[in-house]
């Protein structure tokens, strides 16, 4: 019952660190890379542990103190990377539409 | 078999990084390319040093010291490669100091711009 | 397009080389006669458990050395490349930057959650290099890497530049010190029975190989940190 449940999570978790994969190569322009990378395969990696844990319970506490680790320091890192590139001014897809950051930039350049 | 896996790896990341080297123009991608043929060479030797259904030349629960010598990897390659990672990593932090300096003379990245030692 | 072609030739050539090592190799079934000496001398006779450190600090140790003589070399050399003048108008990296903004309030508020942890697993590779996977050189780069996160969130942090470099002389120093002790209370250089051999397993066991691989994990860290400050704009 515990090895069904942990072939399932594993399962899912590969699927999408595979769909992180392709929307790394698919996506058109820089933004839409890093969000595609980071979301789906922080995700993956939090059910494949997950499914780990469930294969060896004696695991479990080292396993948890992982996931953790990966939820607070991946989605930083991929924010800093992403605003370094707004920053030098990457170019965005043209089908982009609104681009916040510079809006507020614009608006506390110009209010203060 | 497992080690003619990761032996292959090794050295396609070693290919994938000489291909990478010669035909960019940007002096950031060729260090990059420069800390593929790194990475793969360390995977190379690790590889090199491995025993069929062997285990990790640590003792503890799992391995006791009479049966060591029957059941552990090579520790010599990894050895080497440990020392090897971080003098890479310094290699590294030398060459972009090399990149900012040119940068900073020609206000371009592509190594087209510098000629001086070309025949 | 000659250089193109020249290009795949001499892909090919190297793809050819390596195709005929790979279909040569033959996995081993036996370790080699030098790697079984030291699997079986290491625990017997030095104390440690984990083998590769064990080699690393004590039959090896005299390369560990040399190792951070070449590590000392790469920080004095990015330092004389980057260092330079300070304050000339010719290190102004463009002068199409746009002026310095505040580093990112969620990179500061992580900062201040992680640093702490990252120097505590940091501490505890250096410190479990005998018994566990771990060791000095590894413990270093970990810490550099929490340096790295430093920098990050407050781009305008100053590294006390004189602490890192007296830190790493007097680490530097203490190992050669502690390798001068091995020569005259026991077998030669840099021998780790300076220090009793202890149980196996303990922490405290091992010799002097906990005390050598804190030392070499402080200097390759402030080495390491002092060559990402260099790096700053």
């Amino acid at each position: 019952m515990a090895e069904l449940i942990a072939s399932i999570l594993l399962l899912a978790g590969a699927v999408f660190h595979l769909s992180a994969g392709l929307g790394v190569l698919r996506m058109p322009d820089a933004y839409t890379r890093m969000q595609a990378g980071t979301k789906a395969s922080t995700l993956g990696n939090t059910l494949v542990l997950g499914g780990m844990a469930f294969l060896h319970p004696g695991w479990t506490l080292k396993l948890l103190l992982i996931i953790y680790f990966v939820l607070m320091t991946n989605p930083i890192s991929s924010h800093a990377l992403a605003r370094a590139a707004h920053r030098i001014r990457v170019p965005m897809t043209p089908k982009t539409t609104v681009d916040a950051l510079r809006d507020a930039g614009e608006q506390s350049r110009g209010g203060a | 078999m497992i080690s003619t896996v990761v032996l292959v790896t090794g050295l396609t990341l070693i290919l994938i990084g000489i291909w990478g080297m010669l035909t960019h123009r940007n002096i950031l991608r060729i260090i990059i390319a420069f800390s593929l043929i790194g990475t793969g060479t360390h995977i190379l030797i690790v590889a090199i040093g491995y025993v069929a259904s062997g285990t990790a030349p640590i003792i503890d629960r799992s391995l006791s010291i009479a049966k060591a010598p029957m059941r552990a990897v090579d520790p010599v390659p990894s050895a080497l490669v440990v020392t090897a990672i971080v003098i890479g990593l310094a290699v590294t932090a030398i060459m972009l100091a090399f990149a900012i300096r040119l940068y900073q003379a020609k206000k371009t990245l592509s190594i087209d711009a510098f000629t001086e030692s070309r025949w | 397009m000659i250089r193109r072609a020249l290009i795949v030739l001499a892909v090919a050539l190297f793809g050819f080389m390596f195709a005929g090592l790979s279909v040569h190799h033959v996995e081993r079934q036996s370790l080699p006669p030098l790697g079984k000496r030291y699997v079986e001398l290491v625990p017997q006779e030095r104390g440690a458990p984990n083998v590769i450190t064990g080699i690393l600090l004590t039959y090896r140790a005299f390369d560990t050395l040399g190792e951070l003589a070449v590590l000392f070399m790469v920080a004095a050399g990015v330092g004389m490349v980057l260092g330079g003048r300070e304050g000339d108008h010719a290190n102004r990296l463009s002068d199409a930057t746009p002026p310095p903004r505040q580093a990112s309030e969620i990179v500061g508020t992580g900062a201040q959650i992680l640093v702490p942890l990252i120097a505590i697993f940091a501490v505890y590779i250096i410190a479990n290099g005998h018994l566990s996977a771990g060791g000095g050189f590894q413990g270093g780069a970990v810490v550099a890497s929490s340096a790295v996160l430093l920098l990050l969130a407050n781009p305008k942090q100053r590294f006390d530049q004189q602490m890192l470099a007296s830190t790493e002389a007097m680490a530097g120093v203490l190992f050669v010190l502690v390798g001068v002790a091995g020569l005259i209370f026991a077998n030669g250089f840099l021998d780790n029975r300076v220090l009793p051999l202890g149980q196996f397993g303990t922490f405290f066991s091992a010799g002097a190989i906990p005390l050598l691989s804190v030392l070499l994990g402080a200097k390759v860290g402030c080495e390491l940190s002092v060559i990402i400050d260099r790096f700053r704009t």
